[in-house]
């Protein structure tokens, strides 16, 4: 039997770009958090109350409050103690994390959605389309960070609520703050595909004769998802804290639902005497936020062409 | 005036003028009736005629607005719904100089602490003293203000009670008002200006011509001084519109935890009790900082690097 | 290597540095001179900048407080909520009670020495009944002044029922004879401003404010804090303090630790971070007072289910108001019974069992109108306002009362202040509009010491504040009857009479009555607490800070 040499090319070939994003240790760990995080927050409130006994698990509800274990410290009972109404802190710590990804998530999606497609209509068509979109990316930069979701939920938010509930607070809350997002993503988006648009694939397709609709979707998108996820992750890290920020100034998320900003701001009186009841959250909000940081910048080196 | 530079101006022009449609519009469909408000619990239907007349608020809309912008334009900013017939102008003149105060020392320390420290981490790439100092910049950028207040909150009055030196939890006046709030607003733009700092050190450290320095055998210092320096320092300006921003928003937490009468802490009362004359007055003077800062970035940027253009 | 580069470069940015230090603290007021009274540092909470110091247009209590600091009026509270002489020395009540003669204090001064006359009151009622002030508070008040009105919807310029006879006698006639008109004089609306100081800076005149009460203005640093100086022509003498600073803190909780760390002196006047009196309790400085309000539920008795009798009942005694006052709150506040508060003339222990917890009868109630164990009751919405943060705790607290007890679930609905305003404003106008509330967590304080402030002008059918609707022939019948009596003896049983009317039908559920919770450093000497909190009959020239 001969054995046949292995073509020189394969050995070669471009490594997948996880091989990149896992060489990063502190990526590594990171996705490890965020996971962990994500998973706590799906299946935590669920299996932390079947470790009790049916008629006793309303205690670790989140909502159920016990006015006999008001600040209550840690216990068989609540692992995490109780907060200022007696509700258990750890079922309330899964609950603001599921409202935090959860706005997290519909912030993101319309930040790529109305970012990414927004960014490259400008960056395609150019001309009016462009004027347009610019000059509207312009006019949201021009309200410095917050103040412009402050602006919108604490003037729509009680209208939001009557209208549509807790849930109507929260996408309204998502909206606002995805309107902070969105431009940078746009600007990004349409800059990158300014340049993949003179480059000779894109020139030689449309020379071909394909449709605008195919170079848009089959040339330029695949080549700027990367920057897409990139942005988005690393976005995520600021909408936490924002979500955080606009419940602590009361414009946010509002109770029964629970907020890791609100969780901190209604334990922060009680600092000295019950320190854990700030302490928790704020460890929480800290480590996601680093967490999706280090992703981000992971994502970045292993995914941006020119890094490589 | 060269014309790229006038089409900015106008460009700019524009954009406050959207921002003022903007915040307006959205005051103008905000819930509740203002008037109502201004009057609390004594409600006499003749009164709420003369007020309602007197705000101008019988109008229709977009005369509203246009009269909003005449007086805008003539310097007339209205007056507060909060305070009857207090000027919006008296009201926030007094934030103003207290948020530049603090905007500003803040930017002096976080440039003092961020810049060496992107150096120094770019200089000892990837050894533990990058990685120490660079962990210790992120974590100072991404522990939320809310979260690192109370905890200096906590360390002072436990130095009070130990009969140590401490410094006030709040207020404004005295320079020691002064100290916790910057250095508190400093610390997460110090972490953002490490990592752009840290990023454009190492951009410039792997470019041709600071090969062939060492090449030609310079010494590392001088190197790093006169030809990597020099240059990394220029992208740290495209900073300074971004960080004016950060500044603006941190300062919207600070301001408010730490009871300083500025900007911040002004436009999140107004908007609390919903003042809407103060909250556009305070809106189109953060978004004119914010404008102004990236043209001067901007421009700042072309006269340092011939190679940019200013577009 | 060249260090010396290195340095210049540092000691500029450091030269920077103390510029921009020396900026802020360019504003702040040099260290007066060591004075014998000390200094008080006394805050303001729940505001960033007062809302007014011009006295017809005081409103909110901050605003209230440092006018009645700088600002006198005819007649004051003493210590036993009396009614005292101030700028009047003494009066006479004539034609039943519908006329009032005041007799001017001889040497009555404005801070500035100028001499006050009955001229100067008299501008002053003028001053706050013109359009001008149409906004402000002396209609409210003082409506009852002949010719009031008139001048108010510009039909007149002058009151016709205030009269100087001479420079040290003011009459004043009313439309009907009042017991508590001389209660209302002391609200600052008719307090003496100076025609003068107006005149000379109409708009700004109150940055320097001064009158006849024992302080005047030095300064008022819009959005951070006023500084008051003694009035050395106060009619009782010149104070001894030296000086009062009042910064404007929003968040009771960082005035507390201002406090904490020997930054202020008196703080909590205005509203305390209540989660925090545990922290604080056993320290003497820890002050505790009842307050003349009450905060309480109030249903919309027009809409069902509450114009039902019983289901009001049943709600009513499904609260476990110890539960509520004790754990939840955390004692911060007084539990309520009542809708006179304690303190008050015609306060009735007795009424306290009227609405008592009982959880067996509130079932059967609830039952016998129709909604056995909660079954088919409606989807209702408990209203509540976000700017107390102990609402949001009580409403989530009777939330799960009433559904343990009554097996109702109710829905919390919190909203904006304005919103709220607005809500309650339809009510009102309208109880079965479609933005009316169904039930609501109000709050009332007194305006002046009288049940007629808590019972007649709450509950009466169709009176202004009755926001709910309330209405029983009987109780409206008892008030008439009491608003009129001129004799106290015979007046306040018929208010008490109405109150229990009104408790056992529940037009209101009380909750808590208020408590002022303040920190007064031991240092400070010669305040005495009322329990209106505000210090309204201190003595200010007893008062002193030591170091």
């Amino acid at each position: 039997m001969i054995n046949i040499p292995k073509p020189l090319e394969q050995t070669k070939s471009i490594r997948p770009w996880w091989i990149y994003f896992f060489r990063n240790r502190a990526a590594t760990v990171s996705v490890i958090a965020v996971l962990i995080t994500l998973l706590s927050a799906l299946i935590g409130p669920t299996l932390y109350q079947r470790l009790l006994p049916i008629d006793q698990r309303q205690v670790r509800d989140g909502i159920y409050q016990d006015f006999d274990a008001i600040n209550g410290s840690p216990s068989v009972d609540h692992w995490l103690g109780t907060d200022y109404l007696g509700r258990d802190t750890l079922t309330r710590l899964f609950m603001a994390l599921r409202v935090s990804l959860l706005v997290a998530f519909v912030v993101e999606s319309l930040n790529i959605g109305l970012g990414c497609g927004l960014g490259l209509l400008a960056g395609y068509f150019g001309g009016w389309v462009d004027m347009l979109i610019s000059r509207a990316a312009d006019m949201l930069f021009a309200f410095p960070g917050l103040l412009l979701a402050i602006l919108v939920s604490a003037v729509f938010g009680s209208t939001a609520r009557e209208l549509y509930g807790g849930i109507g607070r929260l996408l309204l809350v998502a909206t606002a703050l995805s309107l902070v997002s969105w431009p940078l993503m746009a600007r990004l988006v349409r800059s990158e595909t300014l340049s993949l648009k003179s480059r000779d694939f894109v020139m030689a397709s449309r020379g071909l004769g394909a449709t605008q609709f195919r170079i848009i979707f089959r040339h330029i998108l695949p080549n700027v998802m990367w920057l897409i996820i990139v942005a988005a992750t690393v976005d995520v890290a600021s909408v936490i804290v924002n979500e955080a920020t606009l419940s602590l100034l009361g414009l946010g998320i509002e109770e029964p639902a629970a907020s890791l900003g609100l969780m901190i701001f209604r334990a922060a009186g009680k600092i000295e005497s019950h320190p854990l009841q700030v302490f928790i959250p704020a460890v929480v909000i800290t480590t996601l936020v680093i967490a999706f940081s280090f992703l981000g910048d992971g994502l970045r080196d292993a995914l941006d062409p020119r890094s490589r | 005036m060269s014309r790229p530079v006038l089409r900015r101006a106008l460009s700019l022009i524009f954009v406050l003028f959207s921002v003022t449609f903007l915040t307006f519009i959205v005051s103008y469909l905000a819930p509740g009736d203002p008037i109502r408000n201004m009057m609390g619990g004594r409600q006499d239907p003749v009164r709420y005629v003369f007020l309602r007349h007197l705000y101008g608020l019988d109008q229709p809309w977009y005369q509203q607005y246009l009269t909003y912008v005449s007086h805008l334009l003539t310097g007339n900013l209205g007056y507060s719904f909060k305070y009857p017939e207090r000027p919006v102008w008296d009201l926030i003149a007094t934030g103003v100089p207290v948020s530049l105060q603090l905007g500003s020392l803040a930017l002096v320390i976080s440039v003092l602490v961020g810049v060496p420290a992107g150096i120094f981490a770019a200089v000892w790439k990837n050894t533990w003293r990058d990685t120490t100092i660079m962990g210790f910049m992120l974590a100072l950028y991404s522990i939320p203000s809310f979260v690192i207040i109370p905890i200096v909150w906590v360390i002072d009055l436990a130095l009070y009670r130990a009969g140590l030196p401490s410094l006030p939890v709040a207020g404004w006046g005295t320079p020691q008002h002064v100290i916790l709030p910057v250095l508190v607003l400093a610390a997460a733009n110090a972490g953002f200006v490490a990592r752009i700092m840290r990023n454009s050190m190492l951009e410039v450290m792997g470019q041709d011509f600071v090969r062939t320095a060492r090449a030609k055998g310079a010494p590392e210092y001088l190197v790093l001084r006169h030809h990597v320096l020099r240059n990394a320092l220029l992208p740290l300006l495209t900073v300074l519109g971004p960080a004016t921003a950060f500044l603006i928003t941190g300062a919207f937490v600070v301001e408010n935890l730490f009871a300083i009468p500025g900007i911040g802490y002004l436009s999140i009362q107004a908007i609390g009790q919903r003042d809407y004359p103060v909250i556009q007055a305070t809106t189109l003077l953060l978004a004119t900082a914010v404008v102004v800062m990236n043209l001067i970035t901007d421009f700042a940027y072309t006269l340092a690097d011939p190679r940019v253009r200013f577009e | 290597m060249p260090h010396n580069k290195k340095w210049i470069w540092m000691i500029s940015i450091l030269t920077i540095l103390s510029m921009l230090l020396a900026a802020c603290s360019a504003g702040a007021p040099a260290t007066p001179a060591a004075a014998t009274g000390g200094i008080l540092r006394w805050s303001l909470e729940g505001i960033n900048e007062l809302p007014a110091l011009d006295p017809p247009l005081a409103g909110a209590s901050q605003s209230v407080g440092v006018i009645s600091l700088v600002f006198e009026g005819l007649v004051r509270l003493d210590g036993g909520l009396n009614i005292a002489p101030a700028g009047a020395e003494s009066w006479d009540v004539k034609d039943g009670g519908k006329t009032f003669i005041f007799h001017i204090r001889k040497d009555l001064k404005f801070a500035n020495g100028d001499p006050v006359t009955a001229e100067d009151f008299s501008y002053s009622l003028n001053r706050a009944f013109s359009p001008d002030f149409a906004n402000g508070n002396a209609g409210y008040y003082l409506s009852n002044i002949v010719g009031s009105t008139d001048v108010t919807e510009g039909k007149a310029t002058t009151v016709s029922g205030v009269k100087v006879i001479d420079p040290q006698t003011l009459e004043i006639d009313l439309q009907q004879p009042s017991v508590y008109f001389l209660y209302q004089l002391t609200f600052p609306a008719s307090f003496a401003v100076s025609k003068k100081a107006i005149e000379a800076n109409p708009t700004s005149w109150t940055d320097t404010a001064y009158g006849t009460g024992p302080f005047m203005v030095k300064e008022w640093k819009h959005n951070q804090s006023v500084t008051l100086l003694p009035n050395p022509n106060y009619w009782l003498g010149k104070p001894q303090i030296a000086e009062i600073d009042m910064p404007f803190i929003q968040d009771p909780a960082t005035a507390l630790k201002l406090y904490q760390t020997n930054e202020l002196d008196i703080m909590g006047t205005y509203n305390f971070p209540t989660d925090q009196i545990s922290s604080v309790s056993s320290s003497p400085e820890f002050k505790q007072v009842n307050q003349f309000f009450v905060t309480y539920i109030g249903f919309n008795n027009a809409k069902p289910p509450f114009n039902d009798v019983k289901v009001r009942q049943a709600f009513a005694k499904a609260v476990d108001k110890a539960t509520l006052i004790n754990k939840v709150l955390e004692g911060a506040v007084v539990q309520a019974d009542t809708i006179i508060p304690p303190g008050m003339p015609g306060f009735n222990d007795a009424a306290a069992k009227i609405q008592e917890l009982n959880v067996a009868e509130a079932k059967s109630l609830l039952a016998d109108a129709g909604y056995p164990d909660g079954k088919d009751f409606p989807k209702v919405s408990f209203t509540i306002n976000n700017q107390d943060p102990n609402y949001a705790k009580i409403a989530a607290a009777l939330q799960q009362m009433w559904k343990e007890n009554l097996g109702v679930d109710i829905q919390v609905s919190t909203e904006e202040l304005a919103k709220f305003n607005d809500d309650l404003t339809a009510t009102a106008n309208n109880p079965t509009d479609n933005a009316a509330l169904t039930f609501y967590i109000s709050v009332w304080g007194a305006d002046y010491p009288d049940p007629q402030n808590f019972v007649s002008q709450q509950l009466r059918t169709d009176i202004g504040n009755n926001n709910g609707h309330y209405s029983n022939a009987e109780f409206d019948a008892l008030v008439d009857k009491a608003d009129v009596e001129p004799d106290q003896t015979k007046r306040l049983p018929l208010y008490q009479q109405a109150e229990q009317i009104a408790l056992t039908e529940v037009g209101w559920l009380p909750l808590y009555y208020g408590k002022a919770n303040l920190l007064i450093r031991s240092t400070v000497n010669g305040l005495v607490v009322t329990p209106q909190g505000l210090f309204p009959s201190v003595d200010w020239t007893k008062v002193t800070v030591g170091k």
